[in-house]
């Protein structure tokens, strides 16, 4: 027997995806992330539909407006049941596995702490994406479909004989809306949605590490995700106080993942700063998920 | 560290070589204190747990309820970390993961993950110990017969039952052919059939060559499959033996006699009496409920299975 034998190596990557997959399995077989799914499917449903209540004369100017509204209503649909799902989904993960005892007879396996939870993490994050998936691709073929809808409304109107200056003005007006509605921009502001969720799934389950139960790793992670999105407020307020900066670093700067405002407004989001919002979510990440690490492998199950 | 590990290796070969045997488990001082935290002091759950344990062997570990049995399990594991104290297995210290290499462990009362079916379950824990492909799949078909569940495999465990649950825990606990078993109250809230079952497994893995250490109270189960016990009560070990010697009578001697004649019987009387022995009772023997639990349940399926 050689020594490389003796000790299995630091951490197995076979091992973490074992576990994450189950997780995930374990996640979409609980019939409560369906129904938040649905939820979400049937949100972004009524929004294409209650919209075309206020459809008067098909002008460009109604289009925009309700092109414009079902975006803020999508997004913002994705980002609560998102959250809904990092959250809660998270908040159960080792309270069940306590309770159910499974830990035990994973860990009694010659797997290590450092495995098991990140294992869990990745089935979190594996989860949070299929959902901010399913919905972003519902989100964009109803984005599309109410999109061609418009068009085809002001090319009717507009009819194939009208004179020239007429034709380029409707053009101009295809045009405008064929940007709203593909919208490249759009795919930034999901992006930096689900990095923003997959960092609060981590932050959750640091502190389900030490937490006692479900509803206290719910309600601490609850308060720093309010927190988080008021943090850079309160960092413009206290630009003067050292200390004050160093403890609102702490926090995690959520409100800078929300560019959904922005791109519902027209405002172009460059990728440098897609980039560095991104690079700060992941050592964010990396900081919390070795915290849980560290803390977990302190903890007696 | 590496250098250490190679180094207790070859002393425990040379060990073997001289002929001491590897003990399978070994325990010095063990000694868990539970604290209860707010100013509640601190709860003394195991106290200086001496343990040999030696491979091929099965060992009951006894006792009420809050003796200690499950913590010794789950220090031995590394589940929880002693006070003081230190465990082996096979010479490997506890605290290393390669010590898990070669144990499975069947926890008190489980539970597994209640939307996997059976196949499903011993996938996940097969793949956790590194088996993969057609070896873990024939694997997992072998050890569903062994436990029989194979009529079950693609069932989802939240419909099995206490003693179907029991069985998956022991096959997910067999999955990579360990050398040792720890099985915490492997028959609780087991009917006797399915106790029974599970007894007659445990000795078919012992003359496998395999080690077993199994916590139970129940006391004619430990009796039937344990090389030897210990005792625990309140966290101290208050006696260990081989089962055999310890609960032989050595100053009584019982004769079981078929058709003798009333007059054979005082004749047996007056011999015991005139060779100097005294006769305590001479009683019809009983049959036990559990004998008679298991025939009626067997004539009840062959006349069911007449009727089919």
């Amino acid at each position: 027997m050689t020594e490389k034998e003796q000790e299995p190596r630091l951490f197995s990557l076979s091992r973490i995806w074992t576990i994450a997959l189950n997780t995930l399995t374990e996640s979409l077989r609980q019939k409560v992330y369906l129904i938040l799914i649905l939820f979400a499917l049937v949100l972004i449903a009524s929004a294409s539909f209650f919209s075309q209540f206020g459809l008067g004369e098909p002008g460009e100017q109604e289009a925009m407006e309700q092109l414009k509204f079902m975006k803020d209503f999508c997004l913002g649909a994705i980002a609560v049941f998102g959250m809904l799902i990092a959250i809660v989904g998270t908040a159960q993960l080792l309270p069940n596995e306590l309770e159910n005892r499974t830990i035990y007879t994973i860990l009694a396996k010659p797997v290590r702490r450092c495995e098991f939870l990140l294992g869990k993490y990745v089935g979190s994050a594996l989860l949070l994406l299929v959902s901010v998936a399913i919905m972003s691709l519902m989100f964009a073929a109803a984005l599309k479909f109410k999109g061609d809808n418009y068009l085809r409304l002001i090319r009717g109107a507009a009819g194939p004989q009208e004179s020239s200056v007429e034709w380029e003005q409707m053009q101009r007006q295809v045009e405008r809306i064929r940007a709203t509605v593909y919208d490249t921009d759009l795919a930034k502001a999901l992006l930096l949605a689900y990095l923003k969720l997959a960092l609060l799934a981590g932050i959750t389950l640091f502190v389900s590490t030490f937490g006692t139960s479900i509803i206290f790793n719910v309600a601490v992670t609850v308060m720093i995700f309010f927190a988080g999105h008021l943090v850079g407020a309160a960092k413009e307020r206290w630009l003067e106080s050292g200390v004050a900066q160093f403890l609102f670093s702490l926090i995690p700067d959520l409100g800078m993942f929300n560019v959904a405002d922005d791109v519902i407004l027209g405002n172009a989001i460059p990728w440098l700063y897609v980039l560095q919002v991104a690079a700060y979510g992941m050592v964010y990440l990396v900081a919390v998920l070795a915290a849980a690490v560290c803390v977990f492998a302190e903890r007696e199950v | 560290m590496r250098r250490r590990v190679g180094r207790q290796r070859r002393e425990s070969l040379i060990g073997s070589a001289f002929g001491f045997e590897m003990d399978a488990i070994r325990t010095e001082h063990l000694t868990k204190k539970y604290n209860l935290g707010w100013g509640r002091g601190r709860l003394l759950a195991l106290d200086g747990l001496n343990l040999r344990i030696r491979p091929g062997e099965v060992y009951g570990l006894l006792g009420p309820n809050g003796s200690g049995k499950s913590t010794t399990l789950k220090l031995i594991l590394n589940l929880v970390w002693p006070t003081s104290g230190t465990a082996w297995i096979f010479d490997v210290p506890c605290t290393r993961v390669a010590s898990r290499r070669h144990v499975g462990y069947l926890p008190e009362n489980p539970y597994f993950y209640r939307y996997l079916t059976g196949a499903e379950t011993l996938e996940f824990y097969g793949k956790l110990c590194g088996l993969r492909g057609a070896s873990l799949r024939r694997r997992i078909d072998e050890l569903l017969e062994l436990v029989g569940l194979a009529r079950a495999r693609d069932r989802r465990l939240a419909g099995y039952s206490k003693g179907m649950l029991q069985r998956i825990g022991l096959a997910q606990a067999l999955i990579h052919d360990p050398e040792l078993l720890l099985l915490d109250e492997p028959t609780a809230g087991v009917d006797p059939i399915g106790s029974r079952d599970i007894r007659d497994l445990i000795l078919r893995l012992k003359q496998m060559g395999k080690t077993v250490l199994l916590s139970s109270h129940l006391l004619s189960q430990v009796q039937d499959v344990c090389d030897r016990i210990g005792i625990l009560n309140l966290g101290r070990k208050i006696l260990e033996g081989e089962v055999v010697p310890l609960v032989r009578d050595q100053r009584r001697l019982c004769f079981t006699v078929q058709d003798l004649p009333p007059h054979g019987r005082e004749a047996v009387e007056a011999a015991v009496v005139a060779a100097g022995g005294r006769i305590v009772s001479v009683e019809h023997p009983q049959t036990s409920l559990e004998t008679l639990f298991l025939e009626a349940l067997g004539r009840d399926e062959r006349g069911a299975g007449e009727h089919d």
